[in-house]
């Protein structure tokens, strides 16, 4: 359970900001979980309320003031608001990639301006790129698992470190070898086609950080696809979303990842025609 | 994606024996696009058998050939064969419980209903299935409020109490309808705590004296004081304590309780029309149920009408003992199903501690059991691979004895933690036959059963005989 209360927090802030120097750091609202949070004053039955608070992210219960939100409330939604934009707008770090010893490749994206007008950009490699991943990658391997920011550089750093030795630990214990893994920055999901042709892989897994909500920003998901091709109808991809703490555990969803791509390879098929007990 | 499975309850009880089947559907409530999220999804009650008075041979044994047919008659009306039951559980309450045979009569049956059907007995256990079984957990969560339900039975009055759908206590008392009887007009038995329960208000009542209603109506206003204490509508005089079958342990010092269920066979006789002969039953049922209607705390409480009433604790076995597990789990198929399981449950801690092994001795366990954690203490991968070496630590002395591991857990590690074990027994060259689930709950003293896999393959059905159940 949360112990720290949301309006302490709020507190916190106001009582304090005026001693807060340059190089204190404020409170982070936004790490309080807002579905443990209960706010309206003197309620007839706060536990059952938050009985069925377990059931939504929608803001609830939280009170007002007047016809308007209260202070606390307000600030959360702005907290939340920027850590959406900051998520599509924040780098994945080098500690990351180093961490889990990935080499790194740009589409032919060279802004994230770029790749925000241009999606079509966001699916293709210069001829540079492709020699890369064709120098430090192994050749056809069965899986192919690569990590890619997508709109959340956030959910990259949120879940990767979990969900990618998950996936890895799952596969070995199906005695499954995936190939080497990289980094593909300004990536859309459908680059993942171009690798699949690239590597000549059977399964090809792209961890890409999704488009950041008001809920969450770091939440990821998982496409994979059986002998992709570039141009291939979308139905083809087998999809795994919502991995993020508040969501499914990016380790458990690593474990289910890897008994996916054992169905994959077993089956030889994906997306609409991979039959799933 | 739907499936079905069906589940039986029996309920062995005091007075009488019923059966119910019902169907258990199960759906993956998850988009295709999400990891999937199996729930049971519907609870439904197919068939009600008749309700028989329970057989007996003698006061202190049950005929268990005539138990045998009568369950096997309901299965055939029913049209149910014993392989298309999945699951389910029969109880054993009341003074049945306390029959010579018992324990073998609960095992005959256990076996004859379908593969994978639970014995259960106890009265806690009892008091949980009847509360839900009368659907005072959704009274409870519905409306935000503590609602205790009441099971008066033959035997004993079974309370169970739910705040906002979860259960907070359970007791029970021995007072019931069948605990003095009746026969030719003439006191034919009656149970010794009652008898001292009439002593400390100075009634004196003796087996083969005539059957004085007055009397008879006195010591049943004082049996209905002890329930009104036990709501805490009353304080609690000193003969309360003795009253309760397992003791007062645990027994909360107040409880604020804002509505009544009743059930069992004396609430019957509450809710239904005034019967003329008060012995129809050969026993103080009748009048019991008329000192409840008349005394003055039933007229303060608020008082909802249960979902079942004779039936409350068969349906409660039916439906509400069957849970599932997580939908990603990691298992060995040949292992199941394994019944009666004793778990050890051991505090959550990322390094080897030897509890297991200590609390194997401590239940004085000699074959496999069940190892439960919470899996609260896991933030990340690293602690998911302390996590499984810890559990491979700990139950290593199993190991040598060729027992499986069989990890239950609350939080959803199961499938992860289940692979970091696999991965680490492969590269010992070790072989790993191993069930890990999560979305159970169970603590030691507790027995688990772990169920085949439902239709689908990704969850198992479980039923953890045990107070702490799962919403």
């Amino acid at each position: 359970m949360c112990d720290v209360k949301y309006s302490d927090v709020a507190n916190a802030i106001f009582k304090n900001s005026k001693y807060l120097t340059e190089d204190e750091e404020i409170p982070d609202l936004s790490k309080l979980d807002q579905q443990k949070i209960y706010a309206v004053e003197n309620p007839a039955n706060a536990e059952a309320f938050l009985e069925l608070k377990k059931r939504t992210k929608a803001r609830i219960g939280l009170g007002r003031s007047g016809p308007r939100y209260k202070t606390d409330t307000l600030l959360r939604l702005r907290a939340d608001h920027a850590a959406a934009m900051d998520a599509v707008h924040l780098p994945v770090t080098e500690e990351l990639l180093e961490r889990h010893n990935l080499f790194c490749v740009k589409t032919l994206c060279d802004s994230k301006a770029t790749y925000l007008s241009r999606p079509d950009l966001g699916r293709l490699f210069s001829e540079d790129a492709i020699a890369l991943i064709k120098e430090k990658c192994k050749p056809d391997p069965d899986v192919e698992i690569y990590v890619s920011d997508g709109l959340s550089g956030i959910a990259v750093e949120a879940n990767i470190d979990e969900l990618l030795p998950a996936i890895l630990q799952g596969l070995e214990a199906e005695g499954i070898e995936a190939g080497t893994p990289f980094f593909v920055k300004y990536g859309r999901v459908a680059a993942q086609d171009q690798i699949t042709k690239v590597l000549n892989a059977k399964v090809c897994v792209v961890l890409l950080g999704e488009r950041p909500g008001l809920a969450t920003a770091e939440s990821l998901s998982a496409y994979m696809t059986y002998c992709g091709y570039p141009g291939m109808p979308e139905l083809g991809r087998t999809v795994i979303s919502n991995i993020h703490r508040g969501g499914t555990h990016p380790a458990e969803a690593g474990a289910h990842i890897a008994y996916l791509i054992k169905e994959m390879l077993k089956q030889k098929a994906s997306g609409q025609d991979l039959r799933l007990k | 994606m739907r499936d079905s499975i069906i589940s039986v309850g029996i309920d062995l009880g005091t007075s009488t024996t019923q059966l119910v089947f019902s169907r258990i559907t199960i759906e993956n409530l998850a988009s295709d696009f999400n990891v999937p999220k199996i729930h049971i999804v519907d609870k439904e009650i197919i068939y009600r058998s008749g309700v028989y008075f329970t057989p007996l041979l003698s006061s202190t044994e049950i005929n268990a050939e005539e138990v045998r047919s009568l369950i096997a008659l309901e299965y055939l009306k029913a049209g149910i064969n014993q392989a298309d039951v999945a699951t389910g559980a029969i109880i054993i309450t009341g003074e049945t419980a306390r029959k010579h045979n018992a324990s073998q009569v609960l095992n005959m049956l256990s076996d004859f209903s379908g593969e994978f059907v639970v014995a259960a007995a106890g009265p806690d256990l009892e008091s949980v299935l009847s509360g839900r079984g009368a659907g005072a957990d959704k009274l409870s969560k519905a409306n935000g409020i503590v609602v205790a339900n009441l099971d008066i039975g033959g035997g004993t009055t079974n309370m169970s109490v739910f705040r906002n759908g979860q259960l907070i206590h359970v007791s029970c008392l021995d007072i019931g309808g069948r605990l003095i009887r009746i026969e030719n007009g003439r006191i034919s038995y009656i149970y010794h705590k009652i008898k001292d329960l009439a002593l400390s208000k100075n009634i004196v009542l003796n087996v083969g004296e005539e059957a004085d209603k007055n009397k008879l109506k006195e010591i049943c206003r004082i049996m209905t004081q002890s329930l009104a204490q036990l709501l805490y509508m009353e304080t609690a005089e000193p003969e309360l304590s003795r009253l309760f079958t397992n003791g007062a342990i645990n027994y909360p010092e107040s409880l604020k309780i804002d509505a009544v269920t009743f059930s069992g066979g004396v609430a019957g006789l509450l809710y239904g029309a005034k019967t003329e002969d008060c012995y129809q039953y050969g026993d103080i049922g009748v009048l019991l149920a008329e000192a409840i209607k008349e005394s003055a705390w039933f007229q303060k409480i608020k008082i909802h009408q249960p979902d079942e009433i004779i039936q409350a604790t068969v349906v409660g076995a039916g439906i509400h003992t069957t849970e599932l597990s997580g939908s990603t789990i990691s298992y060995d198929p040949e292992l199941l199903p394994i019944k009666n399981i004793p778990v050890i449950r051991i505090e959550d801690s990322l390094v080897y501690t030897g509890a297991v092994e200590k609390g194997y001795k401590n239940i004085n366990a000699d074959g496999m059991i069940a190892v439960s954690l919470s899996g609260c203490l896991i933030k990340n991968f690293s602690d998911i691979q302390s996590t499984a070496e810890m559990l491979l630590a700990e139950m290593q002395f199993l190991r040598e004895s060729r027992h499986p591991l069989i990890i239950v857990m609350e939080e959803d590690f199961s499938k992860v933690i289940g692979n970091a074990i696999k991965v680490r027994c492969k590269k010992a060259g070790e072989p790993c036959s191993m069930i890990c689930i999560d979305g159970i709950a169970a603590r030691t003293g507790d027995y688990i059963d772990i169920g085949v896999p439902v239709k689908t393959g990704r969850v198992l059905p479980v039923v953890v005989k045990t107070l702490i159940f799962n919403v």
